[in-house]
């Protein structure tokens, strides 16, 4: 493997490119101008403001574990990374939390403040190891948590990594990608920069191709109804990519009788705080949302299928806005679940005979809560579900999670971990991969591709509305 | 037994004992200093299970998967752990018991567990200088602890017999290095005890509190339903 390997010092030393951070501030984008997205000073005395903001954002949780390491290595095993290229030390999670452990020892920790060269305690010289920094946080590490799990001593060193993600996003030190998704965010409330307009066509679009696969002229996909059981919050990729999603949610919630309606604004229940680390868009995407539904007088958010907007809707975005939860969130999973139990809706497994494995996101198994709520519908709707190996918590990445997807630079080496979740693919001789994560869809076809592999990647509520059964109309009536 | 054993077990002990003490009171006092992140959510699990889980993860190897694959390694450090229990064993039964030692079976017990760990610590130790994972996250301090550790293991497998009318060397030389170690210790890594509930507590809580510890193992019913 390592011939055909990346040299790691390619990744590492990627130049910062501004390309776009110049653009936004030669057109005056808002966010940018209110100052809500940082660009890249170099005229600041970025080391010295990366110090400060460490200061500040340091928290108990954080600081144990930067105290914690112990060092013994245990969480080279548990990394894809690290297992891809075993001929790479820097792949283990020590190593790349230890770039930001070496700072905090330097200016907070006393041994190395005294004895720096005793534990490796060092701080940033320039710019450029600040770029580097950014390379290997963002670049090397999708903060799957994987490795979290698997240490020990219970260092959790995907907190640490985002930790210093959220330094760098302050200081414009970050790659593209981050730039422009954060501001897209920002500006337009959802990380691909829909347009009202766009998303109110969609959705017009995705009601129209339901009225014809229900056979109801007048059904209709409600936006902003008050009063409703829930507000069915998206990921702005079923809107610009991939909107069968929502016909297929159409479907499930028009037979299962439910009252629901779409917000026109607050609908993007992803999160790019998340990755890039900023609790402040975090707060802002989340609050969207939990105002939306607030403002509807919704008894429920409903989160569609995405591991990290699950994640950031449902635990983190309450404590990065300081919101009180005062209305129950949950994902589609849950949804699905209760229409099956209470019988308002009929599923036929046989509909979806092709074999089948299930992939857990890492942010619904291993952030989340969501590892068995899959597997009972899978074993409902389809006939042959094998099993992944290591799976649920222990599951590997798809490789896109992080932000990776957004970060094109860091592509091939992503490509090349990848061999990791392949070979599970592999193993289990499945045709289709199911995952209930869009990132994760995308992180696996990426893959699929590159490795060509025959299996498709599906979700779960495409197989739920392909396996209802439909009552004809009379038996309806 | 010459004064200076005599003193060095007992005085000397005690002081640096307190003087640690000292120091990780200090730290612990700086740690409280940092504020704790707040959970605002509803759970969905239990915080106190999920702490509880997260605590006991170092007796059950089957729940992590770098212990459950590694279960040569899980039982170095058993071994290894086993015999800093009882090396601070013996450096208080020593003065203050030694009749205890005089039970033969007893004392080759003792011996034969620092005598493994000390194994233990050479294995380590090769392991940190030969593996390029190992050896990239290493600082100085991680090698001389180890070292200090594992010096300190064979010295006390000479000084648990406590014969000191053969010779007091051995009994010196065990007594200097616990001194050594008790004042090394709070500015190592070695203090990673002192941490270890702590990490384990944050983490179980987060964890309990989604429900993601106890780990699901297959078989149960979806919750929140």
């Amino acid at each position: 493997m390592s011939d055909k390997s990346i040299n790691i010092s390619d990744v590492v030393n990627l130049p910062l490119d501004i390309k776009e951070q110049k653009k936004a501030i030669e057109q005056k984008a808002p966010s940018v101008v209110e100052g809500k997205v940082k660009v890249y000073n170099q005229d600041n005395d970025n080391v010295k403001q990366l110090l400060e903001m460490l200061k500040n954002k340091l928290n108990r949780q954080s600081v144990i574990s930067l105290v914690g390491c112990v060092h013994c290595g245990m969480c080279a095993d548990s990394c894809h990374y690290s297992l891809a290229r075993p001929h790479d030390p820097t792949m283990t999670p020590a190593y790349k939390a230890d770039q930001i452990r070496q700072i905090f020892k330097r200016h907070f920790d006393w041994t190395g403040r005294i004895f720096p060269w005793w534990v490796h305690a060092k701080t940033p010289k320039d710019d450029e190891d600040l770029n580097r920094l950014k390379n290997v946080v963002f670049g090397t590490c999708t903060a799957c948590r994987r490795c979290t799990l698997n240490c020990p001593m219970g260092v959790d060193t995907a907190v640490l990594i985002r930790l210093t993600r959220g330094l760098l996003t302050e200081l414009g030190i970050v790659p593209e990608g981050v730039f422009v998704v954060s501001k897209d965010q920002w500006e337009t409330g959802n990380q691909m920069g829909v347009s009202q307009e766009e998303y109110i066509e969609t959705i017009e679009w995705q009601e129209e191709e339901a009225q014809d696969e229900l056979e109801d002229p007048n059904f209709k996909i409600p936006i902003d109804k008050e009063d409703c059981d829930f507000i069915y919050t998206v990921n702005p990729r079923e809107i610009k990519y991939d909107p069968r999603s929502i016909g297929y949610a159409c479907k499930v919630f028009y037979h299962a009788g439910e009252s629901w309606t779409m917000p026109s604004w607050g609908w993007d229940m992803t999160n790019f705080g998340l990755f890039s680390g900023d609790d402040k868009l975090g707060g802002f995407v989340a609050k969207n949302l939990y105002e939306a539904a607030k403002r509807l007088r919704a008894k429920r958010i409903v989160i569609s299928e995405c591991g990290h907007g699950y994640r950031s809707t449902r635990w983190e975005g309450y404590n990065w806005a300081q919101y009180k939860q005062d209305i129950p969130s949950e994902s589609v999973l849950t949804t699905l679940i209760r229409y099956i139990d209470q019988g308002r809706i009929k599923v036929d497994p046989s509909k979806n005979p092709l074999p089948i494995t299930y992939h857990d996101s890492c942010n619904l198994a291993r952030s989340g809560d969501l590892t068995e709520e899959p597997r009972w519908l899978l074993e409902r709707i389809c006939t042959d579900f094998r099993e992944m190996y290591p799976n649920r918590a222990d599951n590997f990445c798809c490789t896109g999670g992080g932000g990776a997807l957004s970060m094109v630079e860091y592509k091939p080496l992503r490509m090349e971990v990848a061999k990791v979740k392949a070979d599970q693919l592999t193993a289990t001789g499945a045709k289709l991969v199911c995952t209930s994560c869009h990132n994760c869809v995308d992180g696996l076809n990426d893959l699929i591709k590159h490795y060509k592999l025959d299996i498709k990647v599906v979700q779960i509520l495409d197989l739920v509305a392909d396996a209802m059964v439909v009552p004809n109309k009379n038996e309806k009536k | 037994m010459s004064e200076f054993l005599k003193v060095l077990e007992d005085q000397v002990q005690i002081v640096a004992l307190i003087f640690m003490a000292t120091v990780y009171t200090i730290r612990l006092i700086w740690m409280f200093r940092f504020k704790a992140g707040k959970e605002i959510t509803d759970s969905v699990g239990s915080r106190r299970v999920g702490v509880a889980y997260s605590m006991m993860n170092v007796v059950m190897p089957w729940a992590m998967e770098s212990a459950r694959k590694n279960l040569n390694f899980y039982a170095q450090f058993v071994i290894f752990h086993a015999g800093v229990a009882v090396a601070i064993a013996a450096t208080f039964i020593i003065p203050y018991w030694p009749e205890f030692f005089e039970i033969t079976p007893i004392m080759r017990i003792f011996q034969l567990i620092v005598g493994a760990a000390f194994a233990v610590g050479v294995i380590r130790l090769i392991r940190r200088i030969t593996n390029p994972s190992m050896r990239i996250i290493s600082t100085p301090d991680d090698y001389f602890s180890i070292i200090l550790m594992t010096v300190w293991f064979a010295s006390g497998v000479f000084a648990i017999p406590n014969e000191y009318k053969v010779s007091e060397w051995p009994l010196i030389i065990f007594f200097s290095m616990t001194t050594l170690f008790l004042v090394y210790v709070p500015f190592s890594k070695i203090s990673h005890y002192l941490y270890y509930p702590f990490t384990r507590y944050f983490l179980g809580k987060t964890m309990g509190h989604r429900d993601v510890f106890p780990r699901k193992r297959g078989g149960e019913e979806p919750a929140g339903l």
